[in-house]
Order: structure tokens, then C-alpha cells, then sequence
């Protein structure tokens, strides 16, 4: 297993935007590097890249990866080495351009590249599924599709997931920003609800968590701090694509309090 | 209707007598204009004949049928007029002999039947019946031609018997379409409360009635199982 072999590339998609696509690619990049692993994190949110910001990169960026695709320079050229995890590296987006610049071709071509020099390239694709999603998912040996436990991005998420699988990719699932005390009052889907309409096979579940907001905004790896569960979620995705396939799925429990408790020790019905 | 161009009333001989095949839809007058011009040649020979009324299996001329055989006795003084023997009950019966016998052995069927489940933005659409063994997502279509049966959750848009049939039906194991179409009925924001079980959705009095499939007795009227 440790013998390098081809890298592999992982789009990471939603369908709908806002639902944690930058923050999801950015921590399980993060954390794929920390178990030793040559990783690249591409942005193909052409014009609106922000995953530099949330990776803390953004005033180093010299070539992107339109000049990439372009032919201007050498991936390893375009590539930016994180300030605090050796084996990371990101690949920004242009901020001045639009997604009509890339071609699935090109795409395809810098996928092979890529491939060669890392052992994961975790593609953060644009909301949406028009050609900006086209190019993230070309050159795509597996998908990651990620879902909040709403109706709206659940319905996107299965019809991204209808798109994969047409290109005959079976992507994985990622329920993101659950609250768990929502679900236990039944004012939340669960991720049960959301795997019945989906049903693709599960990567991880992770909690709603005020750090992602923290960590993003000062652009420090979510799961290189303790107390984050997010960020401890984000770590365990990334040993179960890595191929611990048996990592038991950790769902986010609802901390009862004091009461909560003593009504359970004390076997209250209801 | 306009019938000029063609006689409304058809005469020819069959065995012991004649059979006249008339169009009911033409008035009463003309068909009797028409059938005093093919007697009045026959002259004689209609005297006490057998003569045959073939309406051509339209239904609700009963009182046209005894009109004529009053006329015709009178005027011609035919023998006996008759309907022609009820076709249908042969081929009805001949039918159940073959489905007793061999049943639907090489019956071809008219619906299209997929496995699996369909997704947000997946349009299914088919002039037959459908059958989906699988769950149908909110945000999937279906459009059929004729019924549609989802044996599993059915939470998108379904849309039964093209655009006119209201006859068509819509089945589901877990009944919970976000619009529901049947012919040119269409019905949305379904009781939630009486989601979830099997249900059956069918077009009564101009309007789309969503019931238990197992209360219903929407299929008792038929003594016999017959090919949709």
C-alpha cells in the first residue's frame, strides 16, 4: 500500500453554494498532508477563489491555474507551499477571470500532470453545474459531494450526484453542519433523512461549529486545532479516504444537559 | 354529420337473408329516404325476408333500431328483423378461454420498467405506462402516456395519462409527489397528514382523489383481470 503509486483526484462538489465545498477541500487537504501525503487542493472557482483566503495563502500567489492550463507555467510552478504543513500545496484560482477560460480538455491534460507529482489533488469545484463544474469533475478519478441536512441542498446534491454518476463516477457523502440538538427536536434533517434520499455510500458527518468561522478567517487549518469537532471530523474523513474504509462513522450526539442526563440514568420515557 | 356523399344505409345479401348496415348517426329520415330506394328494387323479394340491422355496434340506438322494424314491417312487409348476434360477448368470452388456458404468454407489454432511483433533474418520459422499482427524488419527473406505478417513495413530479387521459392512475408505495398530474387534472400540496402509505391517485368528478390503495375499491367493478 505505501508504494507511491498514481496520484488520485478527488473533486470535492455540492451543487449549491455555501454549503462548505472551500472549507471541507481545505481541511481534508490539510489533514491528508498531516498523515504524510503529497496533497494539492486546486481552486476551480475561476473568478471567485477564496480558497487561498481560507488556507491563509493569499499573499503569495504568484500563477494560478489558468496559466497552468495555459501553458504559462509548470504546475510545480503555480504551486504554493503552506506556511505550516510540509506536504501541502495550493493551486489558486484567477481572480480576474471567468470560468469560460478553461476548457474540459485543458483540464483533462492538467489532471494527468498533476497526478504525476502528487499523491491527492482535491479539486474545489464552483456551485453550480454548468461549465465551471464540467472542469472541476473532468478529470476526476472520485467525487466527494457535500450536503448540509437541508431540503434545498439536498435536492442539488442528488442532482449533482445524478451528473457523477452519468460520468460513471459513485461519489461519497458528506453531511456537513449538522446540529445535533436541532435533529433531536425534529427541526433538522438527519443525516439518516438526507442518506435515504441520496443513497450513496457515507464518508463522514460533521457538526456545525463556530471555529470553521474563526479558522477561516484567519486562515488557519481547522484540523490542526484540538478542540474544533469540526475540524476532528475533517481528520477522520480524511484516514477514511486514505483508505482506512473501516473508521467507524462518528455521528455528532446531542450534549444533554444536566437534567437530559438524569432523565436517561433514571430511564424517564419520552 | 355530413353524410351526403355517402348513403347512410348499405344493403347486402347474406344466407336466408339481407343485412342492411346503417350509419345511426345520419337522421332518421334520410336512412328511411334511403332504405324505401334499395327495397322498392328488391321489390318482392323483401316480402317476408330476414333482415338484419347492423348498427355498427353504437350504442344508445334502441329506439332507431324500433323504428325501422316497424317501418320496414310495415312498409315491406319483411318476415323478421334482427340485431346482429352480440359480437362482443365472443371475443370476450374467447379471451378468457385464452387467459384461462395460456394466460398473457405472448402478450406484449406496453410499459416501460426501470430499476433504481431517479434523481433531482431526471426527466423519465414514455407514451406507456411506467413502473419504477426504486424511489423517485423531489425534483425527478415522470410523464407517462398511460398509469404510472412507483413501488418504492414517490416524492417528485409525476404526471399520468398524457394530455388527455383521466382515466390513468397514479400508484405509490410511499405517496408523497410534490404535484401530481392525471390527464389534463392537475393537483398540488397534497395532505401531508395522509402521506406515507401505499396509495393510489385517480381523477373523480374533475378532480384528483388520493386514496389507500387497500381501502379502495377502485378495481372491485372488475370481475376479470384485463390487459391495461
Amino acid at each position: 500500500m505505501r508504494c507511491k503509486l498514481k496520484g488520485r483526484i478527488i473533486v470535492i462538489t455540492s451543487g449549491k453554494g455555501g454549503v462548505g465545498k472551500t472549507t471541507a477541500t481545505a481541511s481534508i487537504g490539510a489533514a491528508l498532508a498531516l498523515e504524510g501525503k503529497r496533497v494539492a487542493v486546486v481552486d476551480m472557482d475561476i473568478g471567485l477563489r477564496n480558497l487561498d483566503v481560507v488556507m491563509g495563502l493569499e499573499n503569495r500567489i504568484v500563477f494560478n491555474i489558468v496559466d497552468v492550463v495555459n501553458g504559462k507555467c509548470k504546475p510545480s510552478q503555480a504551486a504554493i507551499r503552506d506556511r505550516r504543513i510540509e506536504n501541502l500545496f495550493l493551486i489558486p484560482a484567477s481572480q480576474s477571470d471567468n470560468k469560460d477560460v478553461l476548457t474540459p480538455a485543458g483540464m483533462e491534460r492538467v489532471g494527468k500532470l498533476l497526478k504525476k507529482e502528487f499523491d491527492y489533488v482535491l479539486m474545489d469545484s464552483p456551485a453550480g453545474i454548468d461549465r465551471g463544474f464540467e472542469n472541476a469533475v473532468v478529470s476526476a478519478d472520485e467525487a466527494v459531494v457535500i450536503c448540509t441536512p437541508d431540503v434545498a441542498a439536498v435536492r442539488d446534491a442528488d442532482r449533482v450526484i445524478g451528473l457523477l454518476y452519468a460520468r460513471s463516477i459513485t461519489p461519497k457523502l458528506l453531511v456537513n453542519r449538522i446540529v445535533p440538538e436541532m435533529v433531536a427536536n425534529g427541526d433538522m434533517l438527519s443525516h439518516e433523512d438526507v442518506i435515504d434520499v441520496l443513497s450513496v455510500p457515507l464518508v463522514g458527518l460533521v457538526p456545525m461549529d463556530q471555529q470553521v468561522i474563526i479558522s477561516s478567517n484567519v486562515g488557519l487549518p481547522l484540523v490542526m486545532q484540538n478542540d474544533s469537532t469540526a475540524g476532528q471530523a475533517f481528520r477522520r474523513i480524511a484516514r477514511r479516504i486514505n483508505g482506512e474504509s473501516d473508521l467507524s462513522i462518528q455521528v455528532p450526539h446531542h450534549q444533554k444537559g444536566m437534567w437530559g442526563m438524569l432523565a436517561s440514568k433514571f430511564g424517564k420515557k419520552e | 354529420m355530413g353524410t351526403n356523399d355517402m348513403s347512410p344505409v348499405k344493403l347486402k345479401g347474406v344466407g336466408d337473408g339481407f343485412w342492411i348496415t346503417v350509419d345511426p348517426q345520419a337522421p332518421e329520415e334520410t336512412i328511411k329516404e334511403h332504405l324505401i330506394l334499395l327495397f322498392q328494387r328488391l321489390r318482392h323479394l323483401a316480402i317476408n325476408a330476414r333482415v338484419t340491422l347492423d348498427m355498427g355496434g353504437a350504442p344508445g340506438c334502441d329506439e332507431l333500431v324500433a323504428h325501422l322494424t316497424v317501418f320496414l314491417k310495415k312498409t315491406f312487409k319483411v318476415g323478421v328483423v334482427t340485431l346482429p348476434l352480440e359480437k362482443r360477448s365472443i371475443p370476450v368470452e374467447r379471451t378468457r378461454q385464452r387467459d384461462l388456458s395460456r394466460g398473457w404468454k405472448y402478450h406484449r407489454s406496453d410499459v416501460l420498467m426501470l430499476q433504481g432511483r431517479v434523481r433531482s433533474g431526471q426527466k423519465i418520459e414514455s407514451r406507456k405506462h411506467i413502473v419504477i422499482m426504486g424511489n423517485v427524488n423531489p425534483g425527478a419527473e415522470l410523464l407517462a402516456g398511460g398509469h404510472v406505478i412507483v413501488l418504492g417513495q414517490l416524492r417528485g413530479r409525476v404526471h399520468a395519462g398524457g394530455s388527455d387521459d383521466e382515466t390513468a392512475t397514479v400508484f405509490a408505495l410511499e405517496f408523497r409527489p410534490t404535484h401530481v398530474q392525471i390527464g389534463g387534472v392537475s393537483s398540488a400540496g397534497l395532505d401531508e397528514k395522509a402521506h406515507g402509505n401505499a396509495q393510489i391517485a385517480v381523477v373523480e368528478k374533475g378532480r384528483i382523489v388520493v386514496q389507500s390503495c387497500l381501502e379502495s375499491n377502485l378495481f372491485d367493478a372488475l370481475p376479470w383481470p384485463e390487459v391495461m
